[in-house]
């Protein structure tokens, strides 16, 4: 078995833009719950609102796609209720740190047996490229005409810091590295917490020139640089360039969790 | 086993000819009847994994088919009758 | 025992296994009852962390085929709305119970409303229709809560306890039975697409977990729970069935309690404010005042005005400005006349008498 196997082959084409990353953050993540061996029957995958949360709709199993922002309060219901169940978490930025930060940083503090796959597109790309808590200081948008005034949220920060036993961050261009993630958030009991960082061609990869898919996968490549590098570079005082995005595993912990399946 | 690109699928990111190692995949010129300009595929039996995935029984490479963000790219059994193109590189 | 107390006993003896629930006045006990007995039955307790997510691990937990609850106030009330929404476009079974409180906003916490009636029924946006039961004794919070989860999960609706903090906080004496009706879920038969209605309109459930692979969405879908939130023709279907399942069976929901139906002035009532019309009926016994006293509340049945073919008058005591007057209004060509009383205080029988004095 292969994690096409776990697609809906009578919906796709999906409803994604031509080169966003949303598409491929999926093919990782159906590739690590391949991996697991997990019965379609036992996985359930839950989602909020917005261009990620779209995701479940396109895989096999049973899945759940809820109201904006509440993803993981449906999922701790889930789990909960019946710990035999496996349950990754599809959401994006906007779902998970704007209106859901809340119900996020609580699911970090219960430790929850969940898998969470954020597709950080730093931009609210369903509704039309508004910005969200995550879009990059000085970023165009459509709420952000002039760039953003706003400090960003450090998503995999916020989760470590809230308790959650994994969190790590990559992007759609390292997608055996993101599969990797994934499956080690899979594998560790209590919530797990994966940041993928994706293009969004449509609406933040436009206006912030970066004209082709290409473009902004390719700033992925040059810019990201390991968690233990930046620690190292740090250690020895030298400067870590500011745009720099931070890869890597960032918390791995054990604290007790809650739902895990005994 | 034979690279293909589902042309029903393609929605024309060429992020495969990104990431190819053999630079299998090339940005197309010509819009099909969806408007869409699908990458073009060049000497697709170079590449390892249709070669050898049979002789491996998994995946190799497959860098293309993961960050396919439309999952058009697979790899289809070929017919029996047709005719193989080898291209030996030194 | 008191009646908050009584409502989780019913929920327990429903079978009810899952409990998310928020601290809020005058609900609280409901949840401080759960935490302590649902671990003990092998159910699951969770305090979330806000009334939104209450319902929402509600909702998750009745996918999994568990009889799930919460219990809330008006403020935590309005902050679940859309999840109520969520439910019902997903026709998940679920109870919520609302120990109402004076408002708008904080309001009074610790007093007595009815006045979230239409909110219940109409709070989330969209058309759609929704259960109420209107329990007005300790004895009832018991018997409708257990009746609540059978509603649920025959008709796949979120059925409403909507009690008032009288009869939340009360103490009565009650009979508990050995055990309670229990209607079973239907689940989906194999074969069936999932959102595919039966004869009674309610689809069969797709439990999770049981390999039927659902997708559940809270956007207009098809019969196979695909979203298909662009086609008029699939939407109007679809909010006509989750309508019509619930408003083509209101006679047989309907659930209602008649004294002196040969009666020229009649009192409708429903929650507390019933308790004082027996009263007064009990104290003018050759007066015959007619009393008619909901038990379920929405969907609203109007063959229940027709018990009383001499009504000359309909007097609607509430504990709000007349919102299910409004609705008997609609129904009947008898003049209504509104006895509102809220703030907290629950009419005394002297006024009900003397509105009575008046009509003569």
């Amino acid at each position: 078995m292969t994690f096409t196997d776990w697609l809906r082959a009578d919906r796709l084409p999906h409803i994604y833009c031509a080169g966003c990353g949303n598409g491929t953050v999926i093919n990782c993540t159906l590739n690590a719950v391949d991996q697991m061996g997990w019965k379609k029957e036992e996985t359930v995958f839950v989602s909020g609102i917005g261009c990620s949360s779209r995701a479940p709709g396109y895989i096999v199993t049973d899945s759940l796609h809820t109201t904006h922002g509440r993803a993981l309060a449906f999922a701790t219901g889930i789990k909960m209720a019946n710990p035999a169940l496996n349950i990754v978490v599809f959401t994006g930025d906007g779902d998970l740190a704007a209106i859901g930060g809340n119900h996020f940083i609580h699911a970090c503090r219960r430790n929850i047996d969940l898998t969470v796959v954020c597709m950080n597109n730093m931009i609210y790309g369903m509704t039309g490229g508004q910005g969200s808590p995550t879009t990059p200081p000085g970023a165009l948008s459509t709420t952000t005409p002039y760039g953003s005034e706003e400090p960003a949220f450090d998503l995999c920060e916020l989760a470590a810091a809230a308790g959650a036993n994994y969190a790590a961050r990559w992007t759609s261009y390292h997608v055996k590295e993101l599969t990797h993630a994934v499956l080690a958030g899979l594998r560790t009991p209590g919530f797990s917490f994966i940041e993928a960082l994706v293009q969004c061609p449509t609406n933040y990869g436009r206006r912030n020139k970066f004209r082709q898919p290409l473009d902004q996968v390719e700033y992925f490549k040059t810019h990201g640089m390991l968690v233990e590098k930046v620690r190292r570079l740090h250690e020895e005082g030298r400067e870590i360039p500011p745009d720099t995005i931070v890869l890597g595993e960032l918390a791995r912990r054990n604290r007790p969790a809650m739902g895990v399946k005994r | 086993m034979k690279l293909s690109i589902d042309e029903k699928r393609c929605k024309g990111c060429n992020l495969c000819t990104m990431v190819c190692p053999y630079r299998i995949f090339r940005p197309g010129k010509t819009p099909n009847e969806r408007g869409i300009v699908i990458p073009v595929l060049d000497r697709p039996e170079r590449c390892p994994n249709a070669r050898l995935q049979p002789l491996y029984g998994r995946t190799l490479c497959g860098m293309c088919q993961m960050i396919c963000p439309d999952q058009a790219i697979s790899w289809v059994e070929e017919k029996p009758g047709e005719k193989k193109k080898v291209a030996i590189e030194f | 025992m008191q009646g908050n107390v009584a409502c989780a006993e019913g929920a327990l003896a429903a079978g009810c296994s899952f409990f998310g629930g928020y601290p809020i006045t005058p609900s609280t006990e409901v949840a401080e009852h759960m935490a302590q007995r649902l671990p003990r039955k092998g159910g699951t307790f969770i305090q979330m962390e806000d009334e939104i997510a209450s319902i929402a691990a509600v909702i998750g937990a009745a996918w999994t085929g568990a009889r799930a609850m919460t219990a809330t106030s008006g403020p935590g009330f309005s902050l679940m709305m859309e999840n109520i929404g969520f439910a019902v476009m997903t026709e998940t079974p679920c109870v919520i119970v609302n120990i109402q409180r004076g408002g708008p906003s904080t309001g009074q916490p610790t007093m007595s409303a009815q006045a979230d009636m239409m909110q219940c029924r109409f709070g989330s946006h969209g058309d759609y229709s929704i259960i109420a039961l209107s329990p007005a004794s300790v004895q009832e919070m018991y018997e409708l809560t257990a009746a609540a989860f059978n509603l649920a999960d025959r008709f796949r609706v979120p059925v409403f306890l909507m009690a008032d903090e009288i009869i939340g906080h009360m103490r009565e004496r009650i009979e508990i039975p050995d055990s309670v009706p229990k209607v079973e879920r239907k689940l989906l038969k194999q074969g069936v697409l999932p959102f595919h209605p039966d004869d009674d309109l309610v689809p069969g459930f797709p439990q999770f977990g049981k390999g039927y692979g659902v997708h559940v969405t809270g956007l207009t879908h098809d019969e196979r729970g695909y979203p298909c939130a662009t086609n008029p023709r699939v939407h109007e279907q679809l909010v006509r069935r989750l309508v019509e399942k619930v408003e083509g069976k209101r006679h047989e929901i309907a659930d209602y309690r008649v004294t002196n139906p040969d009666a020229e002035l009649v009192f409708i009532t429903y929650g507390s404010p019933a308790r004082t019309v027996e009263q007064v009926v009990h104290d003018n016994p050759g007066k015959e005042i007619g009393h008619l006293r909901f038990r379920t509340v929405w969907p609203f049945s109007e063959n229940a005005l027709r018990e009383f073919p001499n009504a000359r008058a309909f007097l609607v005591p509430e504990q709000n400005l007349g919102q299910m007057a409004r609705e008997i209004e609609r129904h009947t060509s008898v003049p209504v006349i509104r006895l509102p009383r809220f703030g907290g205080a629950l009419h005394t029988p002297g006024e009900l008498v003397a509105a009575l004095e008046g009509l003569k």
